[in-house]
Parts: structure tokens; C-alpha cells; sequence
């Protein structure tokens, strides 16, 4: 904990600071807080003023986000404030300066303008510490890469809590390659990058990333404008440095399933598919498909591809589409989730559909591989 | 007056649980018999013979109690494979009475007989070719009471035990409800009387003083059919639905209380994997997949906590009812504290007309369906205990008395201090 110094107890803390500064890292750190007020102190956030700049931090013990923005430090300190009601009141204040000031009893001062207010805070001591960043083993990775291979694993991630290591996405360093990999146990996502120098990784570096530190981390990485992130870990904690932000999270323990095994080898029969044309078909057909599987067929013909789905309730739809296909004609059931949420996270590209029979994982992958190896296996469905 | 043309029978079975075991063994009859366990054991009894009734010993009452009040009463353990068989039985007979048959519980059924004049003759003429029908099939007797509704019929089987029949003729029934204690009425509770009792309303015809809107807003719906029974009309509420109507399960749980509260963690997986076990086994009977999984704990002071999930898929495999219950117990068991009873239940039914494959498992689900199936097989012809998963051994037990109706299939079981 590198604030203890500063933290003191009795040092009034009071700093003045831009209310569209201090609005950007409220913002940026909501997601962290905890929602849950079982442990009071983690709907709060520490504050922290030394020097010239006011760092914040808000952690609900499986996530932390540690974040600063400059201020004018009058009196040195620390203080803990209820973050949601923070957040929704600066939201409502002028763009003008706040001046934030501890007072006894943890209560905070918050004046902006002609706006006064005081929270009622808790003891600083109270904030949980918080592991700091390694010196050692920190591996750059390009932002851009590293928030690409979020987006096109993270939705594969199980959110079922009973498998408990597929909670999140593996994540595979070597001296020249990167690889995500993420399953629920019904379709895998598989991602690679190759041609990129990771210095500091020997051998391989693998790691588990729970899922809501992806979400977490994909959001800093969308409104961040940096070219890399620092990656670290301890033999408990996952550290991602991005610009000014520290994304801390608890390492997910266990075994990642041998995901290699399940990559398809012989899946013989391949289909060129527009991207677009496909998500539109499966959409539709969709509509009419039993609501808690999302079933659809997919009927393979010479040059046509013919999907259709049924259910009791709502009947039954038909669409389908020209292809190159030039095999045995059969027929194959998927949820239609799972093929729709590929087909967004290539943005209607062109792909490539790979099938073995009716019993066996399915692959697709986009028609055009770039710099990128990415590939997405899904089981059919008994039909 | 309003009223329906329908003709209800509430069949009740007499003594259903002890005549059952006096078939098997001839001696307890005329006894004071105690169905459900030694006179020692922790439990309840499940059923009393008249001449036991007499001593005050009822159902649901603690089996050591039972023995202080009837010390010379028999004590026999309960054979829930045997009501089950008998009350296959009984449906079977009621069912060549009428199409409309709805097993309320193992020993008591309504039968919606309207219509049946031609065939089976008037009402009471009816109900005394079902009592000797019901005799020369299955050997036991049972009271029926005749009505426009379940409710009103159910009253009538009650004052007609045993080995009666009672008919509230059309129009009769308000007069027929007018002098009975509030607590006859089926669903009024110790809560209810209480209530009742408050505001003056100690027998039926008491109702009469409130208006609906008054009884409505006190009691719910309830009270509006309170109210209209009391008048001797079809009210509304629970008690009217159609017979038959709703005989699909809509879950299906087992529960175990042990005779000694549980405290080792391996020892109460082992009894939630049997459990587990036997939920599957009546999955697969019904053909039926549930998406919800759920594990009720009760903890040596009887707070009872019941935790539910959602799988990602519908499952009727012991395998995957019991991960799933498994981790919900590890999540919420206060390490340590004493157990006194774990239940498993299942609901969110599903038809199993798609199912979606594991990419990691390796065909192991399918297996499992396979090996399943065939234990399936062996346990029908060689009994329930005869195959059974590892981990599930050291939580064998006896299977509980209860009377739930064959369709529900909800079953309570129970470790005998003997074992």
C-alpha cells in the first residue's frame, strides 16, 4: 500500500478540483464499485491527495480500478465517500471547481459554486489494501490488439458459475504471439496474433482472465487513447496498467479446460458465406425458433444453404441462401445465439463455415484471415 | 341459485397406510398400528389405525410422542414401495369409474363424475359400485363424498369415514356447511381459525354476517369462496379448478431427514447424490428435463434455507442435478453446523426436443444418458437399491412414507437410526 504514508487519520484532507476531470474518473470507475452493500466499504471510494493530483480507488475485492486526476492539494490526506451518490451529485454540478474537504467524523465537504453539500463518509482505515503493481515480469501489449481479442472472445465466456474455470478467458503470451481463448462448454473462441514482439515473455506466459475484468478492461480500453498497457501478475493478482489506470484483479484458479483437443481437424465440408447475408437469414428464421433453445436447421444442398426453425407457439420460418457448396446434402441444428454473436464480433464479414457431420463441432472463421488466426467452434444441437 | 350441474366424488382411502400393511401381515388388524417408524426413532408418524386414533395419536405426529400417548400400539415401518403399488391400484379402479381422475394424494382422488348417470347410475348407486369395486380390486375401503365441488365433496368424504358415503344433494349444501366448525373446511389452517376466530367467526354459518368485499380484502380470494360456500355457492378459488385439469408435475424433490443431525461434509454430498439419484430416476420416468435445480437445507434449529439455479441447459441427469446442487451446497453450508435435513428439487420442465452438445465433455453426457438408462433397467426389475453411483453409497437410506399423489412423485425419505 504505497498511500500509508499519507494516511494519517487526523490530516484534513482538502483539495480544489475541475469538475469535468473529476466527472471523467467517476465515471470510468462506476463499474467497479460494489453493487451489493454487504461490506459497507466498498460502495465508497478512497480518495487520496498528495502533490498535485487526487487519486481514487474503488475495489469490490475481485476488482479494483485505481485512477488520479490533477488537483490544487491544499492539505494532504485521505478519505473514503460514497461513490454512486458522489457520481450522481457531481454529475448535477456547474462546470466549475469543487472543493472537497474532510471533516470530523468522516464527513466530506463538497462545495462547487453556490452548491454545499457534506457526506457522510467512513474511516479511511477501513478501505481494504490493495496489492500493489509488480516491478518485475510487466509485459507491454498493444492496446488495440489486446481490446480486439476482448471483443471477439469475451462473449464466449460461460456465464454459468457452476463451471467455474470457464468464468473466463485464457490468455496465452509468448515471445512472438498472443492467443485468447474463451468456451462456456457449447462453443469456443479462439483468437491469435502473431508477428508481434512481447519482451519480457520466455517460454510461454499463460493466464486466466476472469470475465468481468475483461468487461472492465475492454470499457478502459474503449475510452483510453493509449498505445499500450502494462501487464503484470503476483501469484494471486492481475495487473493492467492502461495510461493513468490501474485495473487490479483477482486471478481465477484451476484448470482451463485442454481446449486444443476440441479444435476440429477434419471438418471437410466448407461453405463461403457473406457474413451479412447469413446474420439477416439466421435473424429472421430466428423469430420463430423454440424460445429457451433458439434452434435453427441448417440444411445443406448443392449451392443452397436452407435454414429453418419451428416452434409450437409461434410456427415456423424458412429463408436461404446461394452458396459454393458442392458436397452430400445434410442437415444440422445450432442456436442461433451462438452463430449470431460470431457473425457480429466479424462485423458481417465474409466467413467460412466448416462442418463435419450433424454430431460434430462446427468451425467458423472469417473468409479473410489478416494478421489475426481467429477461429469459433460450436456444437450443433440434437434436432 | 347459481350452481354448477357437476357431480364431484372426493374419494379418501380408510386408514389408507395401515390397511395397506395389514394385507401384508394379517395379525395388526384390529390393533393400535403406528405406521411410519420404530417408537423410538426421530420422525413423525405417517399414519395411525382408528383404534391408535383413539389414544390421540394423529399424523405428523413425533413418532416418541405416538408411544407415550399409545404405549401399547405396533410399530410398523413404512413400505412406500407398497402405497405406491396400492395406489397404482386404486387409481386404476377409480379411473374405469371416470376419465377425469385427479389424484390429490397417494390415498385420495376427486373424480369429476358428471355426466356418468347412464352408465353408472345416480350418485349414490355410483359411489356403492365404486366401494365394492374398490374392495374386490385392491382389498380396501374407502369413504366417498359426493358434491357440486371438490370442496364441498371433500367435506362430505370426511364426515362419512369410515366405509361411508355422503352426498350433499344440489341445492342442500349451504345447510349442509351451516353448523361445521370453520376447520372443516378444507384449507382453512391453524392461521386461518385464528383469524376467523377473531372476528367472532367460529362456525360457517358465522360467514354469513361479512360481506364479500369485507372477507375479500381480509382473506383474498380465499374469502370470497369462503364467503360463497358459506352461502352454498360455487365460489371461486383454488378449490374449483377442474378436475384433472392440472395433473402434469410441475416439480419433483426428494428429501432426506437424518435420524441424527449431519455434520460431515462428505457424509451430506453423499445423501444430496442420492437424492440427486432418485430426482433423475423420476425425470426419466416422466421424460421430462428440468432447467432449475434447487437444494433445501434445514439446519439443526429449523432455519431452512432453499437456494435455486438455473442451468445452461435442461438436464435429467443424476450427474448434473447433482453438480449443480453440490456447488450450491458448498456455496451456503455454515461450515460445520449441524444438519437436520437436505432436500433436492427440480422444476423449469422442459420437452427435450432440442438439446444442445458439449464441445468439452467429450460424449460424456451421452454416456451418461446410456449408463443411466440401463440402471434405469435394473432397478426396475430388481428395486430401487440395487444400483447406485459411488459417491451416493454412504448416503443410503431408507425411503420416507408421504402421502403425495402418485403424479408428483414428490417423495420424502428418511435414514433409519438402524442403519
Amino acid at each position: 500500500m504505497p498511500v500509508e504514508a499519507i494516511a494519517t487519520g487526523t490530516t484534513a484532507m482538502e483539495i480544489t478540483v475541475g469538475r469535468v476531470e473529476l466527472m471523467r474518473e467517476l465515471a470510468a470507475t462506476q463499474g467497479v464499485v460494489e453493487r451489493k452493500t454487504t461490506i459497507p466499504i466498498l460502495s465508497n471510494y478512497l480518495f487520496e491527495a498528495s502533490g498535485d493530483k487526487l487519486s481514487l480507488t474503488a475495489t469490490d475485492l475481485d476488482l479494483s480500478l485505481r485512477t488520479s486526476c490533477s488537483a490544487k492539494v491544499k492539505k494532504e490526506g485521505a478519505c473514503t465517500v460514497p461513490a454512486r451518490k458522489l457520481h450522481d451529485y457531481v454529475r448535477l454540478l456547474p462546470d466549475a471547481d469543487i472543493t472537497i474537504k474532510l471533516l470530523e467524523n468522516h464527513w466530506i465537504s463538497i462545495r462547487c459554486g453556490r452548491s454545499n453539500t457534506k457526506m457522510v463518509g467512513m474511516a479511511r482505515s477501513n478501505f481494504p489494501g490493495l496489492p500493489s503493481f509488480p516491478t518485475a515480469g510487466v509485459v507491454k501489449i498493444p492496446a488495440q490488439v489486446l481490446r480486439g481479442m476482448i471483443a471477439k472472445t469475451g462473449f464466449a465466456i460461460a456465464s454459468e458459475e457452476s463451471r467455474y474455470t470457464l468464468n473466463g478467458a485464457l490468455m496465452v503470451l509468448k515471445p512472438e504471439s498472443m492467443t485468447m481463448v474463451a468456451t462456456d462448454g457449447h462453443r469456443l473462441a479462439h483468437i491469435e496474433r502473431v508477428g508481434e514482439k512481447f519482451e519480457g515473455v520466455s517460454g510461454e506466459m499463460k493466464t486466466l482472465v476472469p470475465k468481468k475484468a475483461m468487461d472492465e478492461l475492454k470499457s478502459l480500453l474503449d475510452s483510453a487513447d493509449v498505445d499500450e498497457i502494462e501487464f503484470g501478475k503476483d501469484e494471486s493478482t492481475l495487473f493492467f496498467r492502461i495510461g493513468p489506470r490501474l485495473l487490479t484483479s483477482r486471478q481465477l484458479t484451476g484448470q482451463f479446460p485442454n481446449y486444443e483437443a476440441v479444435l476440429p481437424k477434419d471438418n471437410t465440408k466448407s461453405i463461403n458465406l457473406n457474413g451479412d447475408a447469413l446474420s439477416a437469414a439466421i435473424s429472421r428464421v430466428a423469430q420463430f425458433a423454440d424460445e429457451r433453445s433458439r434452434a435453427v436447421r441448417i440444411k445443406l444442398d448443392k449451392g443452397e444453404l436452407k435454414l429453418s426453425a419451428s416452434s409450437t407457439e409461434s410456427g415456423e420460418s424458412e429463408d436461404s441462401l446461394e452458396t459454393d457448396y458442392n458436397g452430400d446434402s445434410f442437415t444440422i441444428g445450432f442456436n442461433a445465439q451462438y452463430i449470431l454473436e460470431f457473425l457480429k464480433a466479424v462485423g458481417g464479414a465474409d466467413v467460412k463455415l466448416e462442418l463435419k457431420d450433424a454430431q460434430s463441432a462446427g468451425q467458423l472463421r472469417p473468409a479473410e484471415g489478416e494478421d489475426y488466426k481467429y477461429r469459433y467452434i460450436v456444437m450443433p444441437m440434437r434436432i | 341459485m347459481p350452481g354448477s350441474d357437476k357431480t364431484i366424488f372426493h374419494v379418501d382411502m380408510d386408514a389408507f397406510f395401515v390397511s395397506v400393511e395389514e394385507l401384508f401381515d394379517p395379525s395388526l388388524k384390529g390393533n393400535a398400528v403406528v405406521v411410519g417408524g420404530q417408537r423410538d426413532e426421530r420422525g413423525v408418524v405417517c399414519a395411525a389405525s382408528y383404534e391408535a386414533r383413539k389414544f390421540g395419536v394423529h399424523s405428523a405426529m413425533p413418532l416418541r410422542t405416538a408411544a407415550k400417548l399409545c404405549p401399547h400400539a405396533i410399530f410398523v415401518d413404512g413400505h412406500p414401495s407398497r402405497y405406491r403399488e396400492y395406489s397404482e391400484k386404486v387409481h386404476k379402479v377409480l379411473t374405469s369409474f371416470s376419465p377425469l381422475v385427479e389424484m390429490a394424494s397417494i390415498d385420495e382422488a376427486y373424480l369429476d363424475m358428471t355426466g356418468t348417470g347412464r352408465l353408472h347410475g345416480p350418485p349414490l348407486r355410483a359411489a356403492d359400485s365404486l366401494q365394492r369395486a374398490m374392495k374386490s380390486e385392491s382389498n380396501l375401503n374407502c369413504s366417498i363424498g359426493i358434491g357440486r365441488s371438490r370442496l364441498v365433496a371433500k367435506v362430505c368424504s370426511a364426515k362419512a369415514k369410515p366405509h361411508g358415503v355422503l352426498w350433499a344433494v344440489p341445492g342442500q349444501e349451504a345447510n349442509l356447511l351451516a353448523p361445521l366448525d370453520v376447520r372443516d373446511i378444507p384449507g382453512v389452517g391453524k392461521v386461518t381459525e385464528h383469524e376467523l376466530h377473531e372476528l367472532g367467526i367460529n362456525r360457517v354459518r358465522d360467514l354469513r354476517r361479512f360481506s364479500d368485499e369485507f372477507l375479500k380484502d381480509r382473506f383474498g380470494k380465499w374469502g370470497l369462496a369462503l364467503a360463497g360456500k358459506a352461502r352454498g355457492e360455487d365460489a371461486g378459488g383454488w378449490f374449483d379448478t377442474e378436475v384433472a385439469a392440472h395433473s402434469d408435475a410441475k416439480s419433483i424433490s426428494h428429501e432426506h431427514t437424518y435420524s441424527e443431525d449431519a455434520t460431515r461434509q462428505e457424509q451430506m454430498e453423499s445423501t444430496l447424490m442420492r437424492l440427486s439419484e432418485m430426482v433423475g430416476r423420476r425425470l426419466r420416468e416422466a421424460g421430462m428435463h428440468a432447467r432449475t435445480v434447487q437444494l433445501k437445507l434445514r439446519y439443526k434449529d429449523f432455519t431452512t434455507i432453499t437456494r435455486a439455479r438455473t442451468m445452461t441447459h435442461p438436464t435429467q441427469l443424476d450427474s448434473e442435478i447433482f453438480a449443480g446442487v453440490r456447488d450450491l451446497f458448498r456455496k451456503n453450508w455454515r461450515a460445520g453446523v449441524a444438519v437436520r435435513l437436505l432436500g433436492v428439487h427440480v422444476s423449469s420442465f422442459e420437452e427435450p426436443q432440442y438439446q444442445q452438445r458439449d464441445l468439452l465433455d467429450d460424449g460424456q453426457r451421452e454416456r451418461w444418458e446410456h449408463a443411466l438408462s440401463a440402471v434405469d433397467n435394473l432397478r426396475d426389475r430388481f428395486g430401487e437399491s440395487s444400483v447406485s453411483l459411488a459417491s451416493g453409497l454412504c448416503g443410503n437410506f431408507r425411503e420416507r412414507t408421504q402421502r403425495t399423489p402418485l403424479g408428483c412423485r414428490d417423495t420424502q425419505t428418511r435414514k433409519p437410526s438402524s442403519e
